[in-house]
């Protein structure tokens, strides 16, 4: 691991090398907001950006893909893509994010079409500039991270402090005028780090969010679910925009011969109507509150159940903008939850 | 195994759905080439009584319509209902809304009584006979329709979105039309179009029709928060969801 400075001038110059020679995906301004996007030029990459519209993950699960090409009665063709690319401004919570993602989907059957765009990209992140109006990252410990990047960036002023984790940062780095981080540019990024860790909090949670899982062993039965769910809209919003939500439906399409086609996978959620009906027709998550309820037992218990108790929400606040009627905050939830029935 | 024969057919509408179809261009070869058409007003001068597959474009609006219908549900195996006007009464529905004179009164003025204007309130297709299969939107999605074809040919049910439009917003990464300002029927309304309206950051129509469980109570909570009258939603509604349940006319 190195950390080394550079000025904002060579930076935009080593951006401009690196869309040289390959796809680069940088966060833009999108109308009023801001999103990742295929980058063309330096000078359209926003790095104080306050939240994307869209989480990373996209780049590693498609809103919708063709996972692969088949002949009834024949073979079939998987489809995985192949092209390197980079990704740069990942904030450090959709950094947890894909490292928790990279968790779950290299479990049981590995899904090969993530894990390989996921080997296709070298992540650069970028420590939070601009706190966005919903984000509560701090509350949920991943306003900061040292982890799960290839380099992080840290906006100290005049200059980006980059450090270099791994090998693909090392030869992405290398295209890049930078000098030796000196002391007190690691002093600037410590105290960035530390205001980050503290700051970007708009929606306190109330205990540690190690707490969570024991909270919701008590709260299966609790009237927030209905409560809250009594205006949800089930469409969706929440699980879409949130960088940790995964699920995905498959279906088959064929062309007009009628023996070739494709089967291809889309974004599911939870909170939609249908999404638990299976063959008959039967639906075990009929209700708004069971599906409502559900959602929120994944985020705090039953993935983190899969990964060494990691929560499966990192304060984004994507959701809590999402929602129409403003029930998706989980942090307004789990605060419910902890006032009524206490953490002992 | 010889070639389904399907017919289609249209009542009170614009044609425009049909117009679909044949704006498939390279793809429709594909589809005469897998079906036998044997009636087909818009594209072709055969006609016949004999097919398994009918295809009803258009809204029932009189006594003789719905006799005409109920005929062709008859000699169908499978009967599809195409666009707005066919699954949901679609525009069509803004009359039911009004007394029935007056309409006509509106519309042909002193001829109005004329005994081939008759004129009754306008159903969905599915009002009067049982549909096998919605093709929904104003018009049809031509993709929708063309998977909706094949899965037939294939004996699968063909998966018709049950999720509503905000669902194809936030796929895209579209800001949400609300957050410009305007009312979007988008949280209650059928998927499937790929939200081609909040895409160019203008509110989604309901053209689609509602969604299977719409919560009528989300949109009140909204429009309370977003500090606007429950008439702005109506107004909205009337368009596509005119009469349609559940309805928050009251």
């Amino acid at each position: 691991m190195t950390t080394k400075t550079i000025s904002k001038k060579a930076f935009k110059e080593f951006v401009n090398a690196i869309i040289a020679a390959e796809k680069v995906i940088g966060v833009q301004a999108k109308g009023e907001r801001f999103d990742f996007a295929e980058l063309t030029s330096a000078d359209d990459l926003r790095l104080d950006y306050d939240v994307t519209l869209q989480a990373p993950k996209k780049y590693f699960l498609p809103p919708c893909e063709t996972l692969m090409t088949f002949e009834v009665g024949g073979g079939y063709q998987s489809h995985i893509a192949d092209e390197p690319f980079v990704l740069l401004g990942v904030h450090p919570y959709d950094v947890v994010a894909i490292a928790q993602m990279d968790e779950l989907f290299s479990q049981n059957n590995a899904d090969v079409h993530y894990l390989k765009r996921r080997a296709n990209a070298t992540i650069v992140a970028v420590d939070v500039v601009t706190a966005s109006k919903n984000v509560f990252a701090s509350s949920m410990k991943t306003a900061t991270t040292r982890t799960g990047f290839d380099i992080l960036l840290t906006d100290i002023g005049n200059a980006y402090v980059m450090e270099i984790a791994t090998e693909k940062g090392r030869k992405l780095a290398a295209q890049a005028t930078a000098t030796v981080a000196s002391a007190d540019d690691l002093a600037k990024r410590e105290s960035i780090w530390k205001a980050n860790e503290k700051g970007l909090n708009k929606h306190p949670l109330e205990v540690n969010p190690e707490y969570l899982g024991k909270l919701l062993d008590k709260a299966y039965d609790h009237p927030v679910w209905e409560e809250k769910a009594a205006t949800c809209f089930s469409c969706g919003s929440c699980n879409l925009v949130c960088p940790t939500c995964y699920c995905f439906n498959v279906q088959d399409d064929v062309n007009w011969d009628l023996k070739t086609g494709q089967r291809g996978r889309a974004w599911d959620g939870c909170l939609l109507d249908g999404f638990a009906k299976v063959a008959g027709g039967h639906d075990f998550r009929k209700k708004r509150a069971d599906r409502f309820r559900h959602r929120l037992y994944r985020k705090a218990k039953y993935v983190p159940a899969k990964i060494d108790g990691q929560i499966a929400c990192v304060g984004c606040g994507r959701c809590v903008g999402a929602c129409l009627p403003d029930i998706a905050n989980p942090v307004s939830v789990y605060n419910r939850l902890v006032d009524d029935l206490g953490i002992g | 195994m010889s070639k389904p024969r399907v017919a289609i057919f249209d009542f009170a509408c614009c044609e425009g759905c049909q117009l679909q179809i044949v704006n498939l261009e390279e793809e429709i070869i594909d589809l005469v080439g897998a079906v036998d058409v044997v009636e087909w007003r818009e594209a072709s001068t055969d006609h016949s009584d004999e097919y398994d597959i009918a295809i009803i474009e258009g809204s029932i609006t009189r006594p003789e319509d719905e006799q005409r219908v109920k005929q062709i549900r008859s000699r169908a195996k499978v009967l599809v209902a195409l666009g707005a006007c066919a699954t949901t009464g679609g525009v069509n529905k803004l009359k039911n809304n009004f007394d029935l004179d007056d309409v006509k009164r509106a519309v042909y003025g002193k001829d109005a009584g004329k005994p081939h204007l008759g004129t009754a309130m306008t159903k969905a297709v599915d009002e009067v006979v049982k549909v096998d299969f919605h093709v929904h939107g104003c018009p049809i999605d031509r993709g929708e329709f063309t998977y909706v074809v094949r899965s037939l040919l294939m004996g699968k049910t063909p998966e018709i979105p049950e999720w509503p439009v905000c669902v194809e917003c936030k796929s895209k990464g579209n800001i949400c039309v609300w957050e410009l300002g305007q009312v979007c029927l988008g949280p209650v309304t059928r998927a499937g179009c790929g939200a081609r309206c909040p895409t160019t950051r203008f509110r989604c129509f309901g053209c689609r029709g509602y969604i299977d469980n719409p919560n009528v109570d989300a949109a009140r909570e909204v429009i309370e928060r977003y500090g606007l009258d429950i008439n702005a939603l109506k107004e909205k509604m009337i368009l596509f969801a005119s009469k349609q349940e559940p309805t928050i006319y009251g």
